[in-house]
């Protein structure tokens, strides 16, 4: 109540207004202080000590108070401080020791009124009794404090810090007598003006100088000190220790500081070196600033706020010769800008998500349960209820993990595990891999396999069960009405070859081929096949029918063909719970070609022999009469690997890479392949599949892929005995003959993989030791020491 | 499908950053309280906090793992000015017993006048590489020339964006015909600053990192960017966090066509624009495999979006971020059990299976956000038709079990207001 009285008187009338704005002047200012009446400003510095009126748009220079012909070093200021109750008077404090005091009030050009020549040292800080009128303390870099009636000569009394250098005094707003002075040392002290013995109280606030301490103006017992530590420290002195309520950590030392008027918690500071810029803090969130001015562009060495009841003006001096005055409003926000959230997608899935916690709330509050729960618990946890903040922030990390088994990356691990890469025959790599695809649900996956293992393995080579299973699966797959019809009339009228062929139409490889090319066609010959709007119908058209047409068609025939394979794709929502391939084919069209060939030309001359409609029938003739080359399919392999690359699925390219070897590898450029394999290599390493990893290297045939395992395979060791490196072999040393490595279990040399314990340097053979740790956990050579094997 | 695993991260201000380490093992955490913490994955899958320590005297703004190969490394970045190189001492046994471990700063980086805004480490073919970016505009890369030595690190490039930075991905391609590459975000949020999307290429030439594109259509305030893995890809894909999430594929024009020496030009498409967080978005994360994408808004929600077969990208799931209720997800779980194998499919990208979960209604089309690109030059983006005609083609073709697909997809608060 009584503040708000106060508030009101003293923004009675006229409340301030005014803008960011700023003013050059002739030189570096050290300090600023502020009028009472909140319309004049002192600025004072080594070469400057001059009165600026602020008004509405501008600073203007209001008198000059450096005067006279030799610049004498009074005048070298290196603080100064205006009189909260007379406004003529000002002191400063300058460098070699001296005091003056101003009277502006005086007629004559020169406003020097006192010169008190006691300190010995520069002065660092004046300081008028906030209540008193006569009363001036002043704090020295020798040491000494001195308090000056202005009435008299010289000095009242002398304080005398014991300690360094007095860096700061401020009088107490709260009690009379006492004023706080801070030491270079990192002491802050308390004093009673009136015994100047010894001070009331000492304590240590910062690691390193304290450079300033500002009294809190309302909470009367709160001391700010800040100190090269770059930490700003509120204290409070009503206790009987001091104690610390607050700390602030600033990105540098603190030069600086000022409560903040009308805002409880706020201070603004500055700093003497690195950081230009003047923060606004709020004590409760001592890790970011609640604002920040960022006008100077070099030390910001006084900063005072314009009225001490307005919170909104800030004025401040710095040594890049400006004088600003900053609206609060027009401050920059770190706390705005900062990302409220942190979010990484992790190896298997899972996600690592963190949100501030309001941001999360407000999803939770339109539950009732939640909104209402929160604001007890609040309130408990405060420990000031009556100011909750609403500034202070936390986040909620949460990690969102995956279902083992539903979408982890549980596959890649498994696949890569379990592919077979080499060491057998094409065909069974190929089945093998389809399996093990088939078995983890990627069913496109283990039809490319098993088209992989019909394009390139002769069909003399398949063996019969495998020729039934494909069929089999295909059924499983496969349209039921096409499947069940071949499989009744086709296959037993037919050969083997034939038979292949219709199993291959089942597992949709045939459909893949003359899916393309007749998607080619569509994108060729438009012009002639403007029926290509074909009826739903189709989609369950006479399939007894294709076998016919496939040896009889002509090009309109081949058209009304060919949405029978083009169907499936729009259909594809309808079918794709049963299998998901037909898309594949189409989207391999699409996408793998468009990167690296423009344009629909390059899928003609990917398929040289298919160029009309004819060609359809041309490939189905060649497939039944005699067996195209396995090259003829090797850019569409390519086209199909690169698909697989662009999806992100670079396992399954590198895996075919692997398995077909020479087929394929010459159709695609060695930089690609490198790509693939160093992707897919890091891929291993992330989920520590070493030796799959290791096996890919081995597998490749790219030079710089192959080197990858055969650097720093080097491994020197020296005889344990004469500690002599040992160059031939590893176990027996050339130079004492003696065996280097022992078991200790089975005391045989030890020839390959040589485990020890670091303790005791004793060790053996890996299974040896394995074995015996499971029995005992002391050192089997039985010295005592209890090995620790990491 | 998802399991929230809520944890005390006990940081006593904002969490700007959380990052996975290369084995997904070992998570970074960082915060305005000037703290980095770690944590580990136990047997039991839970996360244990196995250090933490003051890093800077300013906000933490983010940490990143170096590549294993070059040790347990992490990199930090302040508001204090300054990004630091940490490092994991492998500690003695009775430092295990309490079970924190001992990270000692190697570097501190302090060529930044003003705040630094992100630290990336680079792929590792490149070596032992650091890009920062600070609020001046300002993009630094430096270089460990010995990697066994990490308090040497040499200011090898500074690229100047005339923009206030925030953040910065790498190309994570590994291939010898991706010259490195660099994509900044600028959150400038003066009204005239123009597009806050870089691109900076390593020309061997020159050897200096020069502008190869900048992406016109972004113009507001960007908070986060990243590459997504590359994996074998012929072209690079990027993910912006700005008032929206923004797709972009870079396909790089071949450079026969190009003059050789000169900046490799680039196929720009946006291939995907989504508002739903209706609010800023903050941050973009890829998979492994960079087929799915999560981005968190305002909202307070992690969205994840995912392309069909069609390379249509669509929501796929939508997580709360307080992680207790994760229904929105696991409800679909439990809605149609009929679905089972296909819901979970998240990753199987290849066989498109979860695109079928998440088919919007056709209303909620033009609320995706697919909006054509703005510039000319660019193609505009096929997808638009695709989308259209894969949501009539879902009309034309009703079918029994549609009907189940888009219901569980209503539990999510977007979708009820359409």
């Amino acid at each position: 109540m009584e503040k708000m009285s106060r508030v009101t008187t003293a923004l009675s009338g006229s409340a301030l207004t005014g803008r960011t704005m700023h003013c050059h002047l002739d030189a570096p200012a050290n300090a600023i202080s502020v009028c009472r009446d909140a319309a004049q400003v002192v600025v004072a510095g080594r070469s400057i000590f001059k009165i600026y009126a602020i008004e509405e748009e501008r600073f203007v220079e209001k008198l000059n108070l450096r005067v006279g012909r030799k610049p004498s070093l009074n005048l070298s200021c290196a603080d100064v401080v205006w009189h909260q109750m007379d406004e003529s008077l000002l002191a400063t404090a300058a460098t070699n020791g001296v005091v003056v005091t101003w009277n502006l009030g005086r007629p004559s050009r020169n406003k020097q009124d006192q010169l008190f020549t006691e300190h010995k040292r520069t002065v660092n800080k004046v300081c008028f009794h906030p209540t008193e009128a006569h009363v001036l303390l002043s704090g020295s870099q020798d040491g000494f404090m001195k308090c000056f009636d202005l009435r008299r000569k010289d000095s009242v009394s002398t304080f005398s810090g014991q300690s360094e250098s007095v860096r700061d005094v401020q009088f107490s707003i709260r009690d009379y007598f006492t004023f706080a002075s801070t030491f270079e040392n990192g002491n802050v002290q308390l004093w009673d003006i009136r015994r100047p013995d010894r001070c009331e109280r000492m304590f240590t606030a910062h690691n390193g100088p304290v450079f300033c301490c500002d009294w809190h103006p309302e909470d009367r017992g709160w001391l700010a000190t800040g100190g090269r530590d770059k930490m700003v420290k509120v204290w409070d002195m009503t206790t009987h220790r001091a104690k610390e309520v607050h700390c602030v950590q600033t990105i540098a030392s603190v030069a600086r500081v000022k409560w903040r008027p009308e805002c409880r918690h706020h201070l603004a500071t500055c700093s003497m070196m690195v950081d230009h810029n003047i923060y606004v803090w709020d004590v409760r969130r001592p890790f970011v600033p609640a604002a920040m001015f960022e006008e100077h562009r070099d030390v910001t060495t006084g900063i005072a706020w314009r009225h001490p009841h307005d919170p909104s003006f800030l004025l401040s001096g710095s040594k890049d010769s400006t004088l600003c005055q900053h609206l609060f409003r027009d401050a920059s926000q770190p706390v705005e800008r900062a990302n409220p959230e942190g979010l990484c997608y992790g190896l298997f899935g899972d996600l690592a998500f963190a949100a501030k916690e309001s941001l999360v709330a407000v999803e939770s509050g339109r539950k009732p349960y939640t909104g209402d729960r929160r604001h007890p618990i609040f309130f408990k946890k405060k420990v000031d209820p009556a100011a909750p903040f609403a500034g202070l922030a936390s986040s909620a990390l949460s990690v969102f993990e995956m279902e083992p088994g539903s979408g982890s990356m549980s596959w890649f691990v498994d696949t890569a595990e379990r592919y077979a890469l080499a060491g057998r025959p094409l065909a069974e790599l190929c089945d093998h891999n389809a399996k093990v695809a088939r078995e983890l649900g990627r069913n496109q996956v283990a039809q490319t396999w098993t088209m992989l293992r019909i394009i390139y393995c002769s069909p003399g080579l398949v063996p019969g069960t495998n020729l039934s299973h494909s069929v089999g699966k295909g059924s499983s797959c496969g349209l039921p009405l096409m499947n069940s019809f071949n499989l009744k009339d086709v296959a037993p009228g037919l050969g083997s070859e034939t038979r292949l062929d219709r199993s291959k139409g089942d597992t949709r490889s045939d459909t893949v081929l003359l899916d393309s090319s007749a998607t080619l066609i569509t994108n060729e010959d438009n012009e002639e096949t403007e029926g290509s709007d074909v009826p739903a119908d189709y989609l369950l058209c006479d399939v007894e029918g294709e076998d016919d047409e496939l040896y009889l068609l002509d090009p309109e025939h081949t058209h009304s063909e060919e949405p029978e394979y083009v169907l499936p794709q729009e259909a594809f929502p309808l079918r794709h719970e049963i299998v998901d391939t037909p898309p594949g084919p189409e989207h391999l069209q699409d996408k793998a070609d468009s990167p690296h060939v423009s344009g629909s030309e390059a899928d003609a001359a990917s398929l040289v022999p298919v160029d009309s409609s004819f060609s359809l029938i041309s490939v189905s003739h060649a497939l039944y009469d005699s067996r195209l080359p396995p090259d003829f399919f090797s850019a569409l392999v390519c086209d199909m690997l690169r698909f697989y690359a662009e999806q992100g699925d670079v396992q399954m390219a590198v895996s075919v890479l692997v398995v077909l070897g020479e087929r394929v590898r010459k159709d695609i450029d060695e930089q690609t392949q490198e790509h693939w394999y160093t992707s897919y290599i890091d891929l291993l390493q992330r989920f520590c599949l070493w030796n799959v990893s290791n096996q890919v290297v081995k597998l490749s045939t790219s030079r710089a892929i192959s080197c990858l395992n055969q650097a720093s395979t080097t491994l020197h060791v020296n005889c344990s005995h004469c500690k002599r490196p040992m160059s031939s072999r590893g176990w027996v040393c050339d130079r004492c003959h003696r065996c280097a490595s022992m078991c200790a279990v089975c005391h045989h040399v030890v020839k390959g993989l040589f485990v020890w314990c670091q303790g005791c340097s004793h060790g053996g053979h890996l299974q040896h030791i394995m074995k015996w740790l499971e029995g005992s956990s002391h050192c089997p050579a039985g010295c005592g020491h209890l090995c620790e094997y990491s | 499908m998802f399991v929230a695993r809520s944890i005390a991260a006990d940081h006593k201000d904002l969490i700007h950053d959380v990052s996975f380490d290369f084995h997904g093992r070992r998570m970074a955490t960082c915060s305005s309280d000037q703290s980095v913490k770690v944590w580990d994955k136990s047997e039991s899958g839970d996360w244990h906090c196995t250090a933490s320590w003051k890093t800077h005297s300013g906000s933490v703004w983010r940490v990143t793992w170096a590549h294993p190969e070059f040790g347990q490394v992490l990199a930090s970045c302040s508001f204090d000015r300054t990004a630091a190189v940490w490092e994991e001492i492998v500690g003695e046994s009775n430092d295990k017993l309490r079970g924190q471990s001992h990270w000692v700063k190697r570097t501190t980086l302090v060529d930044s006048r003003t705040s630094v805004t992100d630290v990336k480490f680079a792929p590792k073919h490149m070596g032992l590489m650091l890009a920062t970016c600070s609020a001046d505009g300002i993009v630094r890369i430096y270089e460990a020339p010995d990697v066994m030595n990490l308090s040497q690190w040499s200011l090898q490039h500074e690229v100047s964006c005339k923009l206030s930075c925030s953040c910065i991905s790498w190309n994570p391609s590994s291939s010898r015909a991706h010259p490195p590459m660099i994509a900044v975000g600028s959150d400038d949020g003066s009204p005239n600053a123009m597009a806050k999307v870089q691109v900076f290429e390593y020309n061997e030439n020159t050897r200096k990192y020069a502008k190869a594109e900048t992406l016109m259509t972004v113009t507001d305030p960007v908070h986060d960017i990243a590459f997504a893995p590359n994996l074998g890809r012929s072209f690079h894909i990027l993910a912006i966090a700005t008032k929206d999430v923004r797709i972009f594929t870079l396909k790089p024009v071949r450079k026969e066509l190009t003059s050789s020496g000169g900046p490799t030009k680039f196929e720009i498409q946006v291939v995907a624009q989504f508002d739903n967080h209706n609010s800023q978005v903050w941050r973009v994360s890829w998979n492994i495999t960079g087929t799915v994408l999560a981005s968190s808004g305002d909202d307070g929600c992690v969205r994840l979006w995912k392309a069909n077969y069609m390379d249509n990208w669509k929501c796929t799931g939508i997580l709360k971020g307080n992680g207790s209720p994760v229904s929105g997800s696991s409800q679909q779980g439990n809605a149609n059990p009929s679905l089972g194998s296909n819901i979970p499919n998240l990753q199987h990208s290849l066989n498109g299976s979860s695109a079928g979960r998440c088919f919007f209604p056709p209303l909620d089309s033009p609320r995706a956000g697919w909006s054509r690109p703005s510039y000319a030059q660019l193609p505009p983006p096929p997808l638009v038709e695709h989308s259209c005609a894969a949501d009539t083609a879902s009309l034309q073709y009703p079918h029994p079990r549609r009907a189940s697909l888009s219901r569980p997809l209503n539990p999510l608060p977007e979708n009820e207001g359409v």
